[in-house]
């Protein structure tokens, strides 16, 4: 399963409806606190998560889950990423990092890159 | 229009100093009654109608008193009465016209601080709004970067062996949602630069508030604060200006997350409305930031004050002059256990002061 995380409904609205026309489960959740209570990031294959989010960041979020020794592969999507931001993602592990707005095709490939790993 | 209104102002004079001679005569008052139909003439005429009186009443005191008491010998008492008389009634004429230099003179300063105060208060605005830059364009960014995908999403599903029109149909409507709200707030944004039109009208506060939030929203989250709110149904309208006291809770939020940005632990803004007693609406924004400044916190209120690094000092000063000019007040206390909590009042009666 797909998990997305985003503050921003019309976003998680947009991205579970683009994974459904491409045939990839997906659910959404609108914080971080939502995803980590839900008990199912164990679940999770592939992770799609904003960076800026009110309360638990998308990047507090990953460095929460790998403390957990729950290790998801992660998608970072933001409005507003700066160089270091995006190398701090990446050195925790994040599999890409894109900018809204984003060419959907490279997200879907990095979903399911995420997915085959 | 205007030889209308001199007519009327000059038939003014001539009527009442004819019904000053129709009352002085049977009762041989005409002093007190020519003054008061010159003061009359000088005072609702101007200048002109009332030296029209003076001219007026001097030849009837003349013509019809002055003989009358004194006929028809020319003694010095004579003349003195008539002297004094006309010194009398051109003194009325000349204080009137002061009088009413005064007026307009203070009119114009009153109208030109009016203007003043609205022009720095759009410069406040606008000024705080350049600061929200990198946090509204991401406010606009986001339903445009979920139209795009909407849009593709939607492309995918026509574009398919078979085409789901449902599904299409879905994606179309998603991407109508995200320019709506694109488009709202970019409206909201062009909204808070327009000139103040000062236009009073009924002003639901918590639509304000909410749409502060909205607004404000990527600032609160930029810096991890986190926004409440705790508003009373039902609240009773404001007459006021909109635009105004938008200005007022968009310096008081910004206040709030400014106070918070260096601070460990909880970030949290919370947004009160609530009904008050004698007609009155009471708001507070409280934050959990850095608190008022010891020492001084009788002074943020002052123009040029200000602890921020790049503050201009006016914030806090035309808020406080906003509410004031709604007639309400804007006070601020400590918050507990941390931070700073500002208070206003409004009243939600038809009163309006300046």
């Amino acid at each position: 399963m797909v998990a997305i995380v985003d503050d921003d409904e019309l976003m998680r609205g947009a991205l579970q409806g683009l994974l459904k026309a491409v045939g990839l489960p997906a659910r959404a959740f609108a914080s971080a606190e939502e995803f980590l209570n839900s008990g199912q990031q164990h679940e999770t294959a592939c992770l799609i998560a904003d960076i800026r989010m009110p309360g638990i960041s998308g990047l507090d979020l990953q460095a929460r889950l790998n403390a957990a020794r729950c290790r998801i592969p992660t998608i970072f999507i933001t409005a507003h990423g700066d160089e270091k931001m995006r190398m701090q993602a990446l050195r925790a592990g994040a599999v890409e990092f894109l900018a809204k707005p984003f060419d959907d095709e490279v997200l879907l490939d990095s979903v399911r890159a995420a997915l085959e790993s | 229009m205007k030889i209308a209104s001199i007519i009327q102002r000059y038939g003014l004079a001539t009527v009442s100093c004819g019904l000053a001679l129709a009352v002085a005569w049977p009762i041989d008052a005409p002093s007190s009654c020519f003054l008061l139909a010159v003061m009359v003439s000088s005072l609702f005429g101007g200048l002109g109608p009332g030296l029209l009186s003076v001219g007026l009443s001097a030849i009837a005191f003349e013509h019809f008193f002055l003989w009358r008491t004194f006929s028809p010998t020319h003694e010095p008492a004579t003349f003195l009465r008539f002297a004094v008389f006309l010194a009398a009634t051109l003194l009325i004429t000349g204080l009137m016209e002061i009088k009413r230099r005064v007026e307009q003179s203070r009119t114009r300063a009153h109208e030109a601080l009016r203007q003043a105060q609205s022009d720095l208060a759009r410069v406040n605005r606008v000024a705080t709004m350049g600061e929200l830059t990198a946090s509204l364009a991401h406010e606009v960014n986001q339903p445009i970067a979920a139209a795009v995908t909407d849009a593709n999403t939607c492309l995918r599903w026509l574009t398919r062996d078979q085409p789901d029109l449902e599904e299409a149909r879905q994606a179309a409507s998603r991407v109508v949602k995200d320019a709506t709200r694109a488009a709202e707030i970019i409206t909201r944004i062009r909204s808070l630069f327009k000139k103040s039109t000062q236009e009073r009208a009924l002003v639901d506060v918590n639509e304000v508030i909410y749409e502060m939030i909205v607004l404000l929203r990527s600032e609160a989250t930029r810096y991890s604060v986190s926004v409440r709110t705790e508003l009373a149904a039902d609240l009773p309208h404001v007459m006021g200006d909109r635009l105004q006291l938008q200005q007022v809770l968009m310096n008081l939020m910004i206040n709030g997350i400014d106070a918070m940005k260096d601070i460990e632990g909880s970030r949290e803004l919370v947004i009160r409305s609530q009904r008050a007693d004698d007609d009155q609406l009471m708001l507070a924004v409280s934050d959990t930031g850095v608190g008022l400044p010891r020492q001084q916190a009788d002074q943020i209120f002052d123009a040029f004050f200000t602890t921020k690094v790049h503050g201009t000092g006016m914030g806090l000063r035309i808020s406080r002059s906003i509410v004031e000019s709604h007639g309400g007040r804007l006070w601020a206390t400590d918050n507990l256990p941390r931070g700073a909590s500002f208070h206003l009042t409004l009243p939600t009666t038809i009163e309006v002061h300046e």
